[in-house]
């Protein structure tokens, strides 16, 4: 099985939830991400906790985009 | 997509054998909710696990108050899970929980499947509870880190 990347999106700057969902591909800075309606930046990618199996579990500070302009 | 191919994605499932989680796949239900739709209502009683395999669900949870007005404590997308604190513990749901997106594609197993497939093979019970424990974990861990 490929690798599976379990995120917790956490939005800096503002008052949001965040949200946590997989991903195939690992995300990295710049990258444009949408959670529920709302897209996002990511800002920074850190390893949460070790990986389990085939899973990988991060954590990425994310912010809307207009904050970047 | 069919259930199989979904739940292999799923961390819940992962340590599992190939034809343990077609056992699990043959007791998955498939459910479409559109936008806004309430999926689970907190203080209700939960019969059923929830699997999100596209779109997002909205968890909310009332204040411990009237006046306290309900508050969003996560977005949930594919992957993830809901609704396993009732399936654990048999309490009320702790959280309303309702689809954030234009559709949300969902996997239901419901607690008399899920106990029977568990009673049956314990192997399949033992790491669907550990991957449960270590899910709950990581969601702990996100509240820790968006502070709310």
């Amino acid at each position: 099985m490929a690798a599976t990347f379990k995120v917790s999106y956490v939005v800096a700057g503002e008052e949001h939830p965040g949200a946590i969902l997989n991903t195939e591909t690992r995300p990295r800075q710049g990258d444009l991400v949408r959670l529920g309606s709302d897209d996002f930046v990511v800002e920074e990618v850190i390893e949460l906790i070790p990986p389990r199996g085939d899973f990988y579990y991060l954590h990425a500070t994310v912010r809307p985009p207009d904050e970047l302009t | 997509m069919n259930p199989k191919d979904i739940l292999t994605g799923v961390e819940l499932f992962e340590g599992l054998q190939p034809e343990e989680i077609n056992t699990l796949a043959e007791a998955c239900e498939e459910r479409v909710y559109p936008l806004n739709e309430i999926i689970t209502q907190q203080g209700e009683v939960g019969e059923e696990l929830f699997i999100v395999y596209d779109g997002f669900v909205e968890v909310v949870r009332a204040g411990a108050s009237p006046e306290n007005a309900p508050r969003t404590i996560v977005h949930l997308g594919e992957g993830q899970i809901f609704g396993e604190m009732a399936l654990v513990d048999r309490g009320p749901r702790s959280a309303t929980v309702k689809a954030a997106s234009d559709e949300a594609h969902l996997l239901v197993i419901k607690r008399e499947n899920f106990d029977r497939i568990c009673e049956k093979n314990h192997h399949i019970g033992y790491v669907v509870m550990r991957n449960i424990a270590a899910d709950l974990s990581f969601k702990l861990r996100h509240h820790h880190l968006t502070g709310r």
